[in-house]
Parts: C-alpha cells; structure tokens; sequence
C-alpha cells in the first residue's frame, strides 16, 4: 500500500505565520512525491492545538484515511501528548507520527524569512522521511499495585503511612531497628515551645502500629527491587533471617532521615578527647532521660558554650534545623538554672519560619548570649574565638555542645544504588527538580521525603511526607491501568559483545550483564528509552524503539539531500 | 613508564633475554606459582611464530618469548584464552608492551579476565614486518638477530609502528624483564606490579639489584622515539588532511578488513560496516549516484576507516598491526596512531594502563563539551593552513 502522508503546518496564530512563508512549505512539499513512493495531503491550519485544531486532525486523518501523520508546529515539549492524544481517537498509531518543532527551531530564532522558511522545508522533509521509517508500536496496559512500601519508620515515614493507609491500600513500614520513631523520638522536647512534643510521637506510633492497613517490620531491610510505577517487585529481609519477604507494591517512599557528621574528624574540636564535650544529641538523650543536663563528673554546668555549624564549611550546606534547636537546648539550661551562663557561638543565625525570631529574643531575653564569630577553635571547655570586629578571645566553660552538621543517614549510598536513584553532590537524593518537584525522583514511583531528601525539621519532614502521599493518591488509584514506556531498548545477543559499555551509562538501572550467555540484557520494565545505551554501544546491539539507527539516519539524509 | 619498584633482581642471560625469560617460566612452573604458559612458539613449517598455552615444559624448547614477528597481537590470543573467564589454571603471559597495553584496553571492556594470568613484559626492540619474514624466514631471523644484538629499540628494519615507537619498555604488566644498556650477561627481573612481588616472593628471588641505570637508559631511549614518533606523525598530518587528503590515503583500500580483523581492539562480533543495517537503499544510491555524477562501489571505503577511527582511537596502543596485515601497504597505524594523540588527550585518557580509569565513553563530564570544541577550532585552523 501506498503510504498517504498528511503534513499540517500550524500558524501558531502570528508566531510561525508572520515569521515563515507557509505558502511556500505548502507549494514545495508536494515534490517529494516524485522520489518517493507517497502521497501527500498539505495543508495549513490556524491553531492546531485548539479544539478546532484537534477536530480538523482527527476529521483530517479520517477521512484521507492518512497512514502517517507529520505537523510543522511547536517544540514536542508544548504539544506532543495533545497530539497523540488526537491520534489516539482515530485508527492511527500514535507511532506513526511525527511533531516538527519550526516555532522554536525557526520562527522564533531567524530573522530572515526565506532562511526560516528554507530551514523550516528541510526540517519537514526530513521529519517526512523519518516517520515512514517508524514503526507502528502497541501500548501495554498494565493493572497497578495501589500498595505501598516506605523506607524508614521516623516521623517522615509514619506520616507518610498514616496519609496513605485505606481500605483499599495496604503500607508496607519497614524500619532498620528495633522501634518506630527515628530520631525524634529521642528528642528531650519539641519546638517551639518545649513542652507535650515527645507525647505527639508517641501518639503517631500508636497510631501506626493501631492502624490494620500498616504492615511494620521492624529490623528489616530493603534488598532487592525491580519494577515500576504501578508494579514494582521488592524484597524485605531482616539480617541473620533466611525468610525474605517477597512484596509487590505501585510506588516507593524512602523516608531514612539523616545522621549527625562525626565531629571528631574535624580539626579544633576536642569532641573525642573531653568529656565534657558532647553534641547537641547527647545533650537531648540526656535531657530526656534525665530531665537535666549534667556534667559527666557530676554536677550542674556552671557555664555552657553551644557551637553552631559545627561542619557547615566541610559539607557546604547550612543544616537548616541548629539554629533553632540550639535556642531549645539553651532553654533547657535555663529551666534547669536560670543563672548559668549559655553563649551561643554562631556564624549568623539561620531562622526561617514565623515563630522562630521571637524564640530567639525570648532566648536573649532570658539572659542567652549569643556571639556572631569568624573563626573558633576549641581546646578541651576552652572556646577561643575571633568576633565579627575581628579581635581574638579566649573563654571557659565547664561544657561545650556541638551542633554537628546533618549528612545522609549511613547506607544511603547503597540504598540509591539498588533503587537506581541518582546522589547529589551533597550525598543527599537527587530530586527531579529542588524547587518546583522536590519529592519525586528519577525513577518514577520513588519518592524521598524526610531528612533523607535534606536537612529537615519535624515540620518540613511532615509536609514532604504527605506530598508524596498526595502524589501517590492522583497516581495509584486503586482499580487503575498504567501504560509502561514502551520506547525501550532492546540487546540483539547476535552482536553483543558484553563491553558492559551500556551498563555504565544506563542511569536507571534497567541493564544487567548475563554471566552465562557474555551479554548484556536490558530489562523492559525498567527501561525508560533515554537512549543513553544506545550511543554507548560501539557494536551496534542496541536499538531503542522510535529511534532507531535507520529512523535516525534516514531524517539526517532527508535533512541533508 | 610505570615507576612501580626501584629495585629489582638482576640475573644471569648469558644466551639473551629470550633464553633468560624461559628459564624464568620454568622456574615459576617448578616452583607453581603458574601452571601454563602463554608464549610465541616457532610453527613446525619453521615459517611462522604461534601463542601457544604451554603445560608440558619441553614445548618451550621451541619457544621464542621475544619472538621476531607478530602475526597475532598478543592480547587478542588472551582474549580467546579468558574471553569466558578464569579456570583453575594460573596462566604467565609474556608479551611486547603493546601487546600487554591492548590487554588493559580489553580488560575495561570485560572482553578479558586476568584474574589468574601472569604478565610478563619485556625491552622490546620492535618486530619485523610479517610480510617481509614469511617471504624469507631465513633472512627474517637474520635480520633480527640484528636487531637484538643493537641492544635498543630499532631504527629499521622493523615495523614502521615499531620505528616510531616510545611505549617499547616497562609498561603495567606484573613482572618486567629490563635488558636494554645491560651488560649482554645480564637482565633485571623488575616487579611492575604487587602480583608481580608476590610471584617473585615465592619464586624465591630477591630483588636487591638497583635499577636506576636502566630507567635512566630507558628515558633517554624513550626521549629519543617520542620524538621521533611526533616527527614522523606530523608528516602523516600532512597527508590525510580534509577528505581529499583521506581519500588519497584510503584510495589503495581493497575492502579486504584486514585492519580490523587484526585489531586488538576491534572487539565487536560484527563490524557495523558488514552489518545489514549499513546497506543502502537503491533510491539512495540512485540519488547520490545522480548527486555525484559517478559513485564507486562498494562503497564508504573512507567511512569505515573513519568509523573505525571514531571507535577505536581512544584506545589504539599504536601497535601497528593493522599496517603490518594490510596488503597495499596503507599506513593504517601512523593515522591511527596521529588520530590516538589527539583524541587521547582530548579526554585526558592514556590507552593501555591498568590505571582504574574508565574509557572516556563510559562517562560524562560537562568540561569536556568545551574542551572538544576547542580541539575542533584548532584542527580546522590546521586544516585551513594546508590548504
């Protein structure tokens, strides 16, 4: 059969029409009919993307009885999903059509016309040639799994929990020790007002371990996962049990909070050697068991300093959470003496949410010293310190308290690499965007809340959980069909050679190498047809569907003829 | 040069480094620290030299660890012996340094395992092309004899890649068999590698012997061929300049793949070039025929040498012998080799070292987009000032 091409040039109201002759791609194209065997429909159109737009394609390709579809119109990133949308109400595959970007490729960046409309022929063409060469691929429904594993059972975990759990879903909460709570149960108080906060976890807990939709297994692991959106396959063990739990769950949230950085390894700071100095941790754990700090050698502190920023420089981010909670243990001395003397050392406080100005001046108030320093160095309780006047000076406590720097819980890394999610620079999660989609990762289905995504509050690590919620509750709904991406890549084992070029450059994770047969494999599910593999492999093994090497080179040829 | 040790053990060779590198592999199997042997052994045709997997010792009778000619780049016969992995059999290896810097090429292309091998290298002063040797294998053995007794790499009558070649020494094999500015009695058995101490270790021999002399031959020798190949390369640049210059310099290619087919590096089962999806369309070919005028056939006789430069420059170790199996005497390996040392520092990468260091395709860096169109600017300066 002779294919029928239909080529719909889009005015994009003045965008396209004023700065490309349109005219002139309508009379040109037809000439391609005599070196190829098709037949052209060419027509233009006022906004394609319109409603009227989408009725004129959909009545265009029926009637005509197209067998491809080609559009000279916007970037693929503005329409593409409209088009195929209209494709798919029609008996065309949404595969065997092709969108050509001569708005932003050509309208909008050359100035001349004749040249845009030249540029803006040869890019049709060859956007012709191309979809001739596409194959026509099918769609996969696939059910999804509403079910839900969360990493993690802290307050970021359990909250995301409790936002999820339903009639219809279940949530797997698997936490690594031997209780639900993370850090914050340890806390001695909660800001901002000390008092009640360690009884709200243990609320969420009950809660929790009360609710019949929440499964915790508490000493377990993750060790294993494949999968996708809607269908992922993982596997639950607890160390020194044989017994794993295979799980099928739709989505992931990795809710492992974070650590304290060591602040032994940094130079100045007697935290190994003295004992009076401890960190803000040791500081709640005793305020909490004990409902005072005391010195190790027994007694009230006299005097307190507490170091902010303790390795801010060497990690190359503010921690976010100190300032604050330095304020609330200096709150704590002063419960426990309001005459001891606190100094807060700080490299300028870092104080972002509506409450937090008025606790520190109610601080001030209450007698806390607080000094802006350069540069600080600590010899056993002694503080010496540079000041913002740049003078040097040297002061005894009978005890220091650290902040240490918050830093990605231990194992993070081995967690990103079984489930395939990039680290940023900071060792922290990689999110998709820090600032306009901060919970979802590059593999769709993962989610990173808590203090695992970064330094954060109860607050903030409450709200991150329940967006991810709010994200898996639109995505997963129970009864739902998902489409897999079904532009995968694919090994022909007849020319693979097993380089393992392909595996190093694979971001998601979706290649294994198969010891027996020396090839590499790719797994479909995972695959997300990025196409990285398919530039890596020297041998030509690989193909990644919709763009394959002859679709690519034969829209090059065109392009150049 | 790998600066691995500065000591090593010197003994006696009183019949020449070949002779003293058998005794030396005798020795390992007696004392087990290797089962096999991996060595050039004569064809009994007396025409030719074959890598032979030695279990019984009194096959190395015929053996010529510092073989005149190379009709198999030894990495490639690794890569038959280890391409499905290890078995029980601990293997010691001796190579040329080119050969053994293919293997770590290889090696990052999980296309070998060294998990059980051995690799011992030598100083070695070049091979005679192969053509030259089977035409007379007298002479061809002649002719080396020579060349071994100049006790240096050679200036002639080897392979033109061997003439230009400054990777003739130490390289980051396991053990290394230093002979060049010694005393015709004597070589040193360095370690290159901690394998290579502990196979010395066990082997009982202590290496006590200073070796600052040598390495200090060995740079001014070095200095000398970097040189000499830069000298050399620059001429090449001359011809293949543009794609005239490249269709001058492929117009006597019969097609034959010979350069592939002998690449050590060349690891693909199937070379896209022989592949259907290389084939053109008829209205392709119709159309660019009627471009042209005329279009010869089979056609992208350049393409492939240029593909196959795209490939394999990054890792070309300049061994030479895709000029040693081509049949019309194209010099494949000085525009491989002139390509190498441009692209290699491109990337910051070196071929051939056991370094860690992944291929510069495995992996991304952002500096690099700038860095390459930095490298294209000037190669186009260079070519405009040919023309």
């Amino acid at each position: 059969m002779k294919a029928k091409v239909g080529v719909y040039v889009c005015e994009c109201g003045p965008n396209i029409s004023e700065k490309v002759d349109i005219d002139k791609i309508l009379e040109t194209l037809p000439g391609l009919e005599e070196y190829r065997e098709i037949e052209l429909v060419v027509k233009r159109f006022g906004l394609l993307c319109s409603g009227d737009g989408k009725t004129f394609l959909e009545d265009e390709i029926n009637n005509n009885g197209l067998t491809h579809l080609v559009l000279g119109a916007c970037s693929p990133r503005d329409h593409d999903k409209t088009f195929i949308g209209v494709c798919k109400k029609t008996s065309l595959n949404p595969f065997l059509y092709k969108i050509i970007n001569i708005r932003e490729h050509c309208a909008w960046i050359i100035s001349d016309k004749d040249k845009a409309t030249e540029k803006a022929i040869t890019y049709i063409r060859a956007g012709i040639n191309r979809v001739l060469f596409q194959s026509a691929l099918l769609e996969k429904k696939l059910d999804i799994n509403p079910d839900v594993l969360i990493i993690g059972g802290g307050i970021a975990g359990m909250e995301a929990a409790l936002s999820l759990a339903a009639r219809d879903r279940t949530v797997y909460l698997v936490e690594k020790d031997d209780h639900l709570g993370g850090k914050a149960v340890l806390l001695g108080g909660l800001l901002p007002r000390q008092g009640g906060g360690p009884a709200k976890i243990r609320e969420k807990i009950e809660s929790v371990l009360g609710n019949d939709m929440i499964k915790v297994y508490l000493e377990s692991e993750l060790e294993g996962v494949i999968g996708f959106l809607g269908n992922f396959e993982v596997i639950v063990g607890s160390p020194g049990d044989e017994e794993k739990k295979d799980l099928k769950v739709g989505a992931i949230i990795v809710a492992t909070g974070s650590g304290l950085a060591d602040p032994a390894i940094l130079e100045g700071l007697d935290y190994s050697k003295t004992d009076e100095v401890i960190t803000s941790m040791d500081a709640e754990r005793m305020f909490s068991k004990e409902g005072k700090i005391s010195l190790k050698s027994g007694g009230d502190p006299k005097s307190v300093a507490l170091i902010h920023c303790v390795g801010r420089e060497e990690k190359g981010y503010c921690s976010r959470i100190c300032c604050n909670y330095m304020i609330k243990i200096a709150g704590y001395l002063k419960d426990q003496s309001a005459d001891m003397k606190v100094t807060e050392f700080h490299r300028g406080l870092c104080l972002p949410d509506k409450a937090d100005q008025g606790f520190q001046k109610e601080a001030e108030g209450r007698g806390v010293e607080f000094k802006r320093v350069r540069e600080l160095t600590i010899t056993g309780t002694n503080v010496r310190y540079e000041g913002m006047d740049g003078k040097s000076e040297g002061l005894k406590f009978d005890m220091v308290i650290l902040a240490p720097a918050l830093e990605p819980s231990e194992g993070t890394e081995g967690m990103a690499d079984l489930l395939g999610v990039p680290l940023s620079e900071s060792g922290y999660y990689q999110e998709i965007h820090q600032t306009t989609n901060p919970v979802a990762t590059s593999i769709e289905g993962v989610f990173v809340v808590g203090a695992a995504h970064s330094p954060k509050g109860i607050t903030d690590s409450m709200l991150f959980a329940q967006a991810s919620a709010g994200k898996i509750l639109s995505q997963l709904i129970p009864g739902g069909k998902i489409t897999p991406e079904i532009k995968v890549s694919e090994i022909l084992e007849a020319y693979c050679t097993g380089c393992g070029n392909c595996l190093d450059v694979c971001v998601y994770g979706a290649i294994y190498y198969d010891e027996g047969r020396g090839i590499s494999v790719v797994n479909e599910a995972v695959c997300r047809g990025c196409g990285n593999c398919f530039g890596s492999c020297p041998s030509g093994a690989l193909r990644t569907k919709h763009f394959t090497n002859t679709q690519l080179y034969e829209e090059m040829r065109e392009a150049i003829r | 040069m790998n600066d691995f040790a500065a000591l090593g053990a010197k003994i006696k060779a009183a019949d020449g480094p070949g002779e003293a590198i058998k005794a030396f592999l005798r020795q390992a199997v007696e004392k087990k620290v290797a089962d096999a042997v991996l060595v050039p052994v004569k064809v009994p045709a007396g025409n030719s030299y074959a890598w032979i997997l030695v279990t019984d010792m009194s096959i190395l009778d015929d053996a010529s660890p510092v073989a005149p000619v190379m009709p198999v780049q030894g990495a490639k016969a690794l890569k038959s012996l280890t391409r499905k992995g290890h078995g029980e059999l601990t293997v010691m290896a001796v190579m040329r340094p080119c050969e053994i810097r293919a293997t770590f090429e290889l090696l990052k292309l999980n296309q070998v395992n060294l998990e059980k091998v051995v690799l011992v290298s030598y100083d070695c002063p070049g091979a005679i092309p192969f053509r030259d040797y089977v035409k007379d294998p007298g002479f061809g053995e002649k002719n080396f004899q020579a060349v071994m007794a100049a006790g240096g790499p050679a200036e002639k009558n080897v392979k033109p890649a061997c003439v230009i070649c400054d990777e003739f020494s130490r390289v980051d094999s396991d053990i290394h068999f230093g002979w060049f500015g010694e005393s015709g009695s004597s070589v040193l058995v360095i370690p290159s590698s901690d394998r290579g101490v502990e196979v010395l270790g066990s082997m009982g021999m202590e290496c006590s012997d200073d070796i600052a002399g040598w390495k200090k031959t060995i740079s001014g020798l070095k200095e000398k061929k970097t040189g000499k190949r830069t000298a050399t390369l620059t001429e090449t640049a001359k011809t293949i300049q543009g794609l005239d210059g490249l269709l001058g310099t492929f117009s006597e290619c019969i097609g034959c793949h010979n350069c592939m087919a002998v690449c050590p590096i060349c690891y693909c089962r199937q070379c896209y070039f022989d592949s259907e999806v290389a084939k053109k369309t008829p209205d392709f070919i119709l159309e660019t025929a009627k471009k042209r005028g005329g279009l010869a056939f089979p056609s992208d006789r350049v393409m492939f040498h240029t593909g196959r430069m795209t490939h394999m420059s990054l890792s070309c170790v300049s061994c030479g012998m895709c000029t040693d199996a081509c049949p019309v005497d194209i010099h494949v390996a000085e525009v491989f080799s002139y390509m190498a040392d441009i692209t290699q520092p491109a990337f910051e990468y070196t071929a051939g070292r056991n370094d860690g260091v992944p291929l510069p395709l495995r992996k991304y860096e952002e500096k690099e987009v700038p860095q390459v169109h930095e490298i294209v600017k000037e190669a186009e300066g260079e070519e405009a000032a040919h023309e």
